[in-house]
């Protein structure tokens, strides 16, 4: 785990899966495979867009195998899901943005109104 | 723990749908009108040719100019893909016709957006919004000036020559 993983802070995590943020280079981690994925917000919000847009009917009714590929950008590995891990995926990228949120809501209701 | 949803992304996700969702009305629009200046320029319709011509480069303007808030406010625009659009018209007011059919559905999908901020009390964007608000008034003013002449003209072949003559000084002063 590289140094900028240790100093982040766990934003979501279920059973399996977590979400850190580093506050020095403003990027989140997503702990999911083996290695983590450090990703910028807009890429998080393109993850979290393309995981929720993943027609699971149709991937379960399907001839071929059941599993959903995944390309994100050239800087991380190309995505190759099941259904289990598409679900575990949108549990996490949902609830990390929930804090999210929360944490914009409680930065603007007490810390930026008495700077 | 810093506020980098904040400090990253300015729109909420509803807002960069609508804007998105909008580019690719935009382009669509242009693509339509680049149409309907090709029916024109093919009937012998010169100057309703150029002035769809100059329809088209409006939307694409409006188009970019979405497009780049977007970009600006470090959110994620998409380049649209564009379905086909009608090429073959009956007449010439048929073209007009469907002119102003597209300028209500964009003023419609502009106000639409305006309503979209306003519930999420995005006052950046509707302020950004409100040159497009203006823009669409003097969009449909000009469309339905360009079908009254039709009315008041007739489409006999003298009176198509007239708006023909015509179509290019077809303007909005302001409200006035």
């Amino acid at each position: 785990m590289s140094s900028k993983v240790m100093s982040s802070a766990i934003v979501f995590e279920t059973l399996a899966t977590s979400v850190s943020q580093c506050d020095r280079s403003e990027k989140f981690f997503l702990h999911f495979l083996e290695k983590p994925m450090e990703l910028k917000l807009c890429e998080l919000i393109g993850l979290k867009r393309k995981i929720e847009n993943i027609d699971l009917t149709a991937l379960v009714s399907s001839q071929g195998p059941d599993i959903e590929i995944l390309y994100l950008s050239h800087q991380h590995p190309i995505l190759v899901l099941s259904i289990y891990e598409i679900l575990e995926l949108r549990e996490v990228l949902s609830g990390t943005f929930t804090m999210l949120e929360l944490n914009s809501l409680i930065h603007k209701s007490i810390h930026r109104k008495f700077s | 723990m810093k506020d980098i949803l904040r400090r990253h992304q300015v729109l909420k996700l509803e807002i960069v749908d609508v804007i998105n969702k909008q580019i690719k009305m935009e382009a669509h629009s242009s693509s339509a009108y680049l149409a309907m200046a090709g029916w024109c320029d093919l009937q012998g319709y010169d100057n309703c040719a150029d002035f769809f011509f100059k329809q088209s480069e409006e939307e694409r303007k409006h188009q970019l100019k979405f497009f780049h808030y977007l970009t600006d406010m470090e959110a994620q625009a998409i380049s649209p893909a564009i379905g086909d659009c009608q090429h073959d018209f009956e007449n010439l007011r048929d073209v007009f016709e469907t002119a102003l059919d597209i300028e209500i559905s964009v003023t419609d999908a502009i106000h639409d957006i305006v309503g979209v901020c306003r519930k999420h009390t995005d006052i950046a964007t509707e302020e950004f919004m409100k040159w497009f608000v203006q823009e669409q008034i003097e969009e449909e003013y000009i469309a339905r000036r360009a079908l009254e002449l039709f009315d008041v003209l007739g489409e006999d072949k003298i009176a198509l020559g007239m708006i023909e003559e015509k179509i290019l000084s077809v303007s909005y002063d302001g409200a006035n």
